[in-house]
């Protein structure tokens, strides 16, 4: 029997009392596991959000959103600013249109609804004054107050450098049937939302008429959203041409090579567009979904720290208590020839083995709760941060980019798992050795300033 | 032999320094039994302390077999009360969750002897000290004060000290078991020529031992 194992005998010397140590440190220990994970989990979120969704702006003419708004579209000019600024490694260019039944064959698969048949009031005001001498289906010019056209949706074209802009949840555009299409060619071929095409009869190899050209079908695509099913997309400079508009571009989305140069970016893109563009980065929107993450980590880290220095405190009292009850002991080892090292390992030990087994039960109890408790933290902080799910993006229009980035924010809480990875199970390991060292230097302290001469006192 | 040259300690209190022993002279030959008795206060634990180097004195030299212990290192005196020293304290002073067997071979370790000779040794020094077989292997709690103090003789005995300081061995014993205690340690000091130096105060006792020094406020009166 040597000194590390009379230790470890002794940490079970008096079992009510080790139990009672054990369960307080398995408590200490399996919440700072518990905290640990949540850390590490949304720290690799927060990592994510900001290379995924952080290093994208979007550029706009000024005064545009959507088809609201008005001013000019942005040109070739612009866009050769843009991709020759520091830092930005790719651009995406956008040019939207609305075909209306002269300028198509198609029919749209959207209903007017109350919003559309709005829309088309103020649309079609110009025109009144031709509709009017216009011939019209009796029906309807019985019915109708004004002598306007019969309303009809228009067919929403996107014009692309690349199709999968168009996707809303923020992977690759799926394309149901067919092939995708080159958005840098000028070719005559389009992909169709799979709503218009169903509408329209369409299938692969389908040829359509649009601004007086043939168009062939290249492919079905499905977003699952109603808006851009019931839509084509174009190579960019396929739209250009066909709407005589070449060069102009209603949106650019500028994908930045680091998410840390995301906001000098936007700067020197606001100086050097000044007043031709309004510019919004992803990482703006992102900063608010970040920062919630950003306390629930240090929130976490709070509390891997507070469990550190009450597990440390747990076993540092329960020392100090056990050197204390056995001073008489201490100075009869010390008497009969142990020395001050011999008796501090033996405590150390007794420290240990508490710890050890403290950290067994914890960390199995950490495993067990960490799931839930990192969706807990999680949900608690999420409402205050909904208010960025419903931001300023109401306006119709091929924002599909801007909807991409407001579906993978949303995502954000929802997606964050909790792992327990073996950095955190070292980690909490090394946290739980802090916690017996620290726990039984104080101890030791107190072992060394014991006096064997005191075990010739009377009791 | 231990010879105490003008052994003087002082202790700083609050009422300012005392002098708990003042100019002690003593000599004690190998294998001698010397008693020391004096009244509650008198200096005793002080001295008994002070032989065994649990505590270092203000002046003075206290010389085991010609080394000036109260000069030695503190870790020079944990050594020395590891091999030349064996204590029996009047209240056993026994590790509580160690069996008889445990407590001597605990002694044992300190004393440095292998691991594997321990068992056999502690097993042979607890039976030439009474304490059957079945017995060593209790716990303290389970065993009588005689049996204690047994098992505290075994251990003081070990590692074959040059001295075995006693404190009141048989003060928590009554008369009949105190003398069986007494008669062993008497033995022993015949047997293994062993230094027994016992602090008293039963005169009954102190009157049958090689050699008697009173203490008295701190000096030897005798």
């Amino acid at each position: 029997m040597n000194v590390v194992s009379r230790g470890v005998k002794n940490a079970v010397r008096s079992p009510l009392r080790s139990g009672a140590i054990v369960v307080m440190l398995a408590i200490s220990i399996g919440l700072i596991l518990s905290m640990l994970v949540a850390r590490s989990s949304v720290e690799a979120k927060i990592t994510e959000v900001k290379a995924n969704a952080g290093t994208k702006i979007t550029i706009s003419p000024a005064g545009v959103n959507g088809f609201a708004g008005g001013g000019d579209y942005l040109t070739s000019t612009e866009l050769a600013t843009i991709t020759g600024t520091t830092n930005i490694t790719k651009t995406i260019s956008t040019l939207s249109d609305r075909m209306a039944t002269t300028d198509t064959n198609l029919e749209s698969s959207l209903t007017m609804g109350s919003f559309g048949a709005r829309q088309e009031r103020f649309n079609s005001s110009s025109t009144a004054t031709t509709s009017e001498t216009a011939p019209t289906d009796s029906m309807f010019a019985n019915d109708t107050e004004t002598a306007r056209p019969v309303p009809t949706p228009q067919v929403t074209v996107t014009g692309t450098t690349d199709v999968n802009s168009v996707s809303t949840d923020g992977t690759s555009l799926t394309i149901s049937s067919g092939t995708t299409i080159d958005g840098t060619s000028s070719d005559l071929v389009a992909l169709v939302g799979t709503d218009l095409a169903t509408k329209n009869s369409l299938t692969v190899g389908s040829t359509f008429t649009a601004y007086g050209s043939t168009v062939t079908v290249a492919g079905i695509y499905k977003t699952g959203n109603t808006f851009q099913d019931s839509g084509l997309i174009m190579p960019l400079s396929t739209v250009q041409t066909l709407t005589s508009q070449t060069g102009s571009i209603s949106s650019i989305t500028a994908t930045v090579n680091s998410s840390d140069n995301v906001s000098s970016t936007v700067t020197s893109l606001k100086t050097a567009l000044s007043t031709k563009a309004d510019i919004v980065s992803q990482a703006e929107q992102a900063a608010t979904s970040v920062s919630s993450l950003t306390s629930i980590s240090s929130l976490a880290m709070a509390g891997v720290i507070g469990a550190t220095i009450a597990g440390a405190v747990i076993v540092l009292l329960a020392m100090i208590i056990v050197v204390r009850e056995r001073r008489r002991e201490i100075g009869v080892i010390k008497a009969i020839g142990g020395s001050n090292r011999k008796v501090m390992i033996q405590f150390m030990s007794e420290a240990l083995t508490l710890t050890v087994i403290g950290a067994i039960i914890g960390l199995a109890l950490g495993v067990a709760v960490s799931g839930p408790m990192t969706s807990s933290l999680v949900s608690s902080q999420t409402s205050s941060t909904s208010t960025i799910k419903t931001g300023s993006f109401g306006a119709g229009g091929p924002s599909g980019m801007m909807q991409r980035g407001m579906s993978q924010l949303s995502t954000n809480f929802t997606s964050i798992t909790s792992s327990v990875t073996p950095t955190v199970f070292v980690a909490a390991i090394g946290i739980t050795l802090i916690i017996a060292i620290v726990g039984s230097a104080v101890p030791a302290w107190f072992i060394a300033r014991i006096r064997p001469a005191e075990v010739l006192r009377t009791e | 032999m231990l010879v105490v040259k003008n052994l003087t300690k002082t202790f700083t209190s609050a009422a300012g320094e005392v002098n708990a022993l003042t100019n002690v002279n003593m000599t004690v030959n190998t294998g001698e039994f010397a008693s020391i008795i004096g009244k509650s206060g008198s200096g005793k634990s002080t001295l008994l302390s002070m032989l065994g180097a649990l505590d270092t004195p203000t002046s003075g030299s206290i010389e085991v077999d010609g080394v000036d212990i109260a000069k030695l290192s503190a870790s020079k005196q944990t050594a020395y009360r590891a091999k030349k020293i064996g204590f029996v304290f009047q209240y056993y002073n026994l590790i509580p969750n160690l069996t008889a067997l445990e407590n001597v071979m605990l002694a044992l370790e300190f004393g440095g002897m292998p691991s594997k000779k321990r068992k056999a040794r502690a097993e042979q020094l607890l039976t030439d000290v009474g304490i059957e077989p079945d017995q060593q292997l209790r716990k303290p709690s389970r065993l009588s004060g005689g049996q204690q103090q047994r098992v505290s003789i075994a251990r003081a005995l070990a590692n074959r000290p040059a001295i075995v300081l006693a404190d009141e061995p048989t003060g928590n014993l009554d008369s009949e078991t105190g003398k069986k205690i007494f008669d062993l340690l008497h033995k022993l000091s015949r047997s293994e020529n062993t230094t027994i130096l016992a602090v008293t105060h039963d005169m009954d006792i102190a009157g049958r031992t090689d050699r008697t020094f009173k203490l008295k406020d701190g000096q030897i009166t005798v």
